[in-house]
């Protein structure tokens, strides 16, 4: 009678000891085995959206029609409207490496917005280099990169369903905006899971 | 009478629960645009995928900035919606791949009877050549 109650308890203690956690291993960033979150921007949803931007504005040919290649872009507000604390060099740095990378443009880290430099050390040595080589001020940006990231979250029963909508838009020194990008991503669910 | 219930309960579910749409198309027979259509090499591992995901064909365009644009045609030969997985590797003319963000994994779906496009974009003119790569999704 003992053994028909402890079998079943030891069979059940080591199932839960053993089969109810995956140790730490590496997964491939933005692959198909990445956590899949509801509430939340993961990071192949960052990757898909500065992808798919990146690959519009590239195949868009806006870039070209500068004068002196490469374009010089300054990078502009882009307003976070979902209800995460989102860090926007996860969307812009994707972006500016492969545009950096094709040729086509450069990013300006000593012009920002309300005049702050991404790297006044840099700024200081531009402004020292100008002063004292009566040097013009450098050029301005062709172009500059603003956004919006904006959340749609509805309910039906249990399921949930999220749609991040990540829109970009590219300004010339016109004031007008030249290319503009929009990728939705939407998911849907009752719970985070991992795999696509 | 309860089983005379149940049995109609297991048929009401089995003909509205499984159901799954298949895709009627209609489109203009005399085409304007010229598609430049590129001879293909491909490597079958699973033919499950390839009758469910089969790749019709591909094309290649220049895009107005200079960049590569590749778009490949896929039909699901079946009755039922199949989600797949893909994404597209880039090399450049020395054959070396250039990794980046626009080599990410995209997750998509084709209904049954559906004819579908996937395209990707370079990530930069240095890129001459692609490969895509279609799997299952979990």
């Amino acid at each position: 009678m003992k053994k028909i109650i402890i079998l079943p308890l030891i069979a059940a203690s080591a199932a839960f000891l053993t089969g109810c956690g995956t140790d730490a291993h590496y997964v491939q960033t933005g692959g198909r085995d990445s956590v899949v979150s509801l509430d939340h921007i993961d990071s192949q949803d960052f990757i898909q959206a500065a992808g798919d931007a990146t690959g519009s504005l590239l195949a868009s040919g806006v870039l070209d029609r500068v004068k002196n290649p490469p374009a010089i872009l300054a990078m502009s507000r882009i307003v976070n409207n979902t209800g995460q604390q989102i860090d926007m060099d996860l969307l812009t740095k994707k972006i500016r490496v492969v545009l950096l990378q094709s040729g086509k443009a450069v990013t300006t880290t000593t012009f920002g917005l309300g005049g702050t430099a991404e790297d006044p050390l840099a700024k200081g040595i531009q402004q020292q280099n100008e002063f004292m080589n009566d040097q013009k001020p450098a050029r301005l940006p062709d172009f500059t990169l603003s956004g919006k990231i904006i959340e749609n979250a509805s309910k039906a029963g249990d399921t949930r369903q999220n749609t991040y909508s990540f829109q970009l838009t590219l300004t010339d020194q016109q004031g007008l905006g030249v290319w503009e990008g929009e990728k939705e991503i939407t998911k849907q669910g009752t719970r985070s899971s991992v795999g696509f | 009478m309860k089983t005379k219930l149940l049995a109609f309960c297991a048929v009401a579910l089995a003909v509205t629960g499984c159901h799954t749409p298949s895709m009627n198309t209609v489109e203009n027979a005399q085409k304007s645009g010229q598609k430049t259509m590129v001879s293909d090499q491909r490597v079958i591992t699973d033919s499950k995928l390839n009758k469910t995901v089969n790749i019709v064909g591909v094309n290649t365009a220049m895009t107005p900035g200079g960049v590569l644009k590749v778009q490949v045609e896929l039909f699901n030969n079946t009755r039922s919606t199949k989600r797949f997985d893909y994404h597209f590797e880039w090399f450049d003319q020395s054959g070396m791949q250039v990794n980046g963000i626009m080599s990410a994994e995209q997750t998509d779906q084709v209904e049954g009877g559906e004819s579908k496009f996937v395209a990707g974009i370079a990530p930069s003119t240095a890129c001459k050549d692609f490969r895509l790569k279609l799997s299952e999704a979990p």
